[in-house]
């Protein structure tokens, strides 16, 4: 018997089905079943210690309305999203200004960047240590180093001015190699010709930089920018170990005000509303950011 | 006829054999018998968090499980992790466990919500608890959290915390014709006065505010809720408790920088090292300012009891139980194991052998076994240690606002406001009221009804 065209076709659909669906079936337990465990448990007054409240239905959005009252709450994304920008913003601009610098063939600078890739690569809480040793006034090089100048640091973690700040250094730190990587390979694909061609024509450094290099690297630029935006709602390491969210609730993220409803004050139903929110905005910010690239390739 | 009058003779051996036996049974009664392995076959679960004292009786558990015939099966986790798994596990009207630490946090709730068993039952029997075990001998202080409104006790307290004073630096403080605070104010003196004198901060404290504040608040003659645990209305907005914030807000001043998210380690390290002063906090970690071999100030130190308010004496103190789950397949094998961990003589081994100070039973500490390794430069600080736990037993139960079911929502309310007026980003006064306000909607949310 022959196979025609949409019999091809339909053999092929469902090879595919089947050597996607374990793939699927893992995904749903890892990941879907405890997304609508979250969801279920938001619509529930679930405290650990009052027996019956995790299956306690009759008010199911009760939490949700509370949402826009709780002060803290509110803050806590405010936190988050100066957190987020500030952080994303200095770990592109970083990242392409190390990537352009270290963009040539030589053995030294293959070595710096291996060397500039290690904060990306160490386990958060590792990273969160390094910081609390640099931050903590009575024995860290950074104050050692600025009394040898004679200047005088604030205690950067528990400062008013500065708490921020500093979750803001020890996470660029972190991902900055992240977007480095990124922008140098592009960096890599740009031909020789386009920038030969320019400094023929009488270009300047900047000039080439901006006119050839910088729309070539821009898609990776917004690429690694959503990547890090994405991601930057998991600061929690650096949060916990180096300021507990305070002083007061100055760097209290939603992630950590979730959990400290969570563990600390046993608030499971609530926190897994605030973890809702939160699931909510990270999936608006990426649909709109795919969106956004779609659109720009449909108008290419 | 060799081979009958063997089989003879070997009738008569086992009868004779078995004669014996019947004698035996008849002279040790079955039950004795028995109850040499008493337990045997059983599996003992319990759970607790991370401390010392289990790390050091998990040697001597061996001992108990050849006595008794039972496995011990004991888990350990962190703190926050294993409140997390023991509230989810008694709620939920699980069995998984046969004993549990009932921390001090969470008896209030535990108790009053009926998660565990009264033990009550289990020291009220003769056959269960001989007279030398002795119940009373444990500090009534430490006893507290672990009683209902009725006096039935839930829990026997294994660790008691009580809050010291510990000075490091008595030769600078001589040296400045300064005396040992007794009283808020000579402590703000003193702090002030030391502040920067050879590089040495005033005092130091660490980042649990919940912990460190409210014996200022009290001081002042304030509380954390209006009357814990019959009106869990908070009051935090009271002068008195308004009074207790500014005033450990600037006690602070004289604290090393970053003081806000110092940690207990970086505390005690800064004492041992003699860069501060002043540590206000429990014994097992002020003492060792004196008895640690890593202590730079071993000969200027000195251990005393906290500076008193002018308008309460109130040191804070705490204990962690052991307790048997309402739901607890072998509870009498459990009462077993907590029997013998919590015995005068396994007490006074963790003593003798491993200086584990923080016992609760009064005949441990005021032993002069105690008294000999708990003396340093003079001074008796199982004496201090035994004052201070005791002390929520007499009159006023003034921790009780740390064991109502209301503290963990109210307390991490408490931090963050203590925090804005240390930092200086509110006056206390606004700080406080906001506090109030957040706190009430806060425990609302939680279902409280206030």
């Amino acid at each position: 018997m022959e196979l025609t065209e949409s019999g091809i076709d339909l053999e092929r659909r469902r090879f595919i089905a089947f050597a996607l669906t374990p793939s699927l079936i893992v995904l749903f337990a890892v990941a879907v079943l405890p997304a609508i465990y979250l969801i279920v448990t938001s619509l529930t007054p679930f405290q650990l210690t009052t027996p019956g409240s995790a299956t306690d239905f009759s008010e199911p959005l009760r939490n949700y309305g509370l949402l826009p009252g709780d002060p803290r709450f509110v803050n806590s994304l405010a936190v988050q999203a100066k957190l987020s920008v500030a952080s994303v913003f200095f770990q592109v601009l970083l990242g392409m200004l190390l990537a352009l610098l270290l963009n040539v063939p030589s053995r030294f600078v293959e070595f710096a960047r291996t060397f500039f890739l290690i904060p990306m690569v160490l386990p958060p809480i590792v990273v969160a240590v390094i910081w609390k040793l640099i931050y903590a006034p009575d024995i860290s090089p950074l104050y050692y180093a600025a009394q040898a100048l004679h200047l005088t640091l604030p205690a950067l973690t528990s400062s008013v001015d500065f708490a921020l700040t500093s979750i803001v250094i020890a996470d660029t730190w972190e991902w900055t190699p992240f977007t480095f990587l990124m922008v140098l390979a592009a960096l890599q694909t740009i031909p020789d010709e386009y920038s030969e061609a320019a400094l023929v024509d009488g270009a300047s450094k900047l000039q080439i930089f901006w006119y050839v290099t910088l729309p070539f690297i821009t898609p990776i630029l917004v690429i690694s920018g959503m990547f890090r935006l994405i991601d930057s709602v998991k600061a929690f390491p650096l949060i916990f170990l180096l300021t507990g969210g305070g002083p007061g609730t100055i760097t209290e993220v939603t992630n950590y005000y979730a959990y400290l409803l969570a563990f600390d004050t046993n608030e499971i139903g609530y926190s897994s509303a605030v973890t809702v929110v939160m699931l909510l905005l990270v999936c608006g910010i990426s649909l709109g950011l795919v969106w956004m690239g779609r659109r720009k390739e449909a108008l290419a | 006829m060799k081979t009958a009058s063997r089989v003879s003779s070997i009738t008569r051996r086992k009868l004779l054999k078995a004669s014996a036996a019947s004698a035996a049974l008849a002279a040790f009664p079955a039950p004795l018998i028995a109850q040499t392995k008493p337990f045997a076959g059983v599996t003992l679960h319990g759970a607790s968090f991370q401390h010392r004292f289990f790390t050091l009786l998990q040697k001597y558990i061996p001992e108990f499980e050849d006595k008794t015939g039972m496995k011990v099966d004991l888990q350990l986790s962190a703190l926050p992790v294993y409140n997390q798994q023991a509230n989810l596990e008694l709620s939920s009207g699980g069995s998984a466990y046969d004993f549990v630490n009932v921390t001090f946090t969470l008896a209030t709730r535990w108790i009053a919500a009926g998660l565990l068993a009264n033990l009550d039952e289990f020291t009220g029997d003769a056959n269960l608890t001989p007279a030398e075990w002795n119940p009373k001998d444990f500090v009534d202080g430490a006893q507290v959290p672990y009683r209902d409104a009725k006096g039935a006790t839930y829990g026997y307290s294994w660790e008691g915390g009580a809050m010291l004073m510990g000075l490091s630096r008595m030769d600078l403080m001589e040296k400045k014709g300064l005396k040992i605070p007794k009283t808020f104010a000579e402590l703000q003196q003193v702090c002030a006065e030391i502040n920067g004198t050879d590089g040495v901060s005033g005092l130091v404290s660490w980042f649990l505010h919940n912990w460190n504040l409210p014996p200022y608040i009290q001081g002042f003659g304030g509380n954390i809720f209006r009357n814990p645990p019959s009106d869990p209305m908070p009051a935090l907005n009271t002068p008195e408790a308004i009074q207790g914030v500014e005033f450990y807000a600037n006690l602070l001043k004289s604290a090393p920088k970053g003081v806000l998210t110092y940690t207990e380690d970086q505390a005690r390290q800064a004492m041992l090292t003699g860069r501060a002063n002043i540590f206000i906090h429990s014994s097992a970690w002020v003492t060792p300012i004196l008895l640690s071999d890593e202590s730079k100030v071993k000969e200027t130190s000195r251990v005393v009891r906290s500076p008193a308010g002018p308008v309460h004496d109130y040191p804070a103190s705490n204990s962690q139980g052991l307790g048997i789950p309402k739901n607890a397949k072998n509870q009498k094998a459990a009462w077993e194991f907590i029997k013998w961990a919590l015995s005068p003589e396994i007490s006074m081994k963790l003593v003798k052998e491993h200086g584990h100070s923080s016992i609760c039973r009064r005949s441990i500490i005021t032993s002069e076994d105690y008294r000999k390794l708990n003396t340093v430069n003079g001074q008796d600080l199982g004496a201090l240690y035994l004052e201070v736990l005791e002390l929520p037993g007499k009159g006023e139960n003034y921790m009780a606002y740390r064991t109502s079911k209301e503290f963990p929502i109210v307390g991490d309310v408490l931090n963050k406001a203590f925090e804005q007026v240390a930092t200086g980003q509110l006056p206390a006064k606004d700080a406080m009221n906001a506090a109030q306000d957040q706190a009430i909607a806060a425990l609302r949310r939680a279902g409280t009804k206030l």
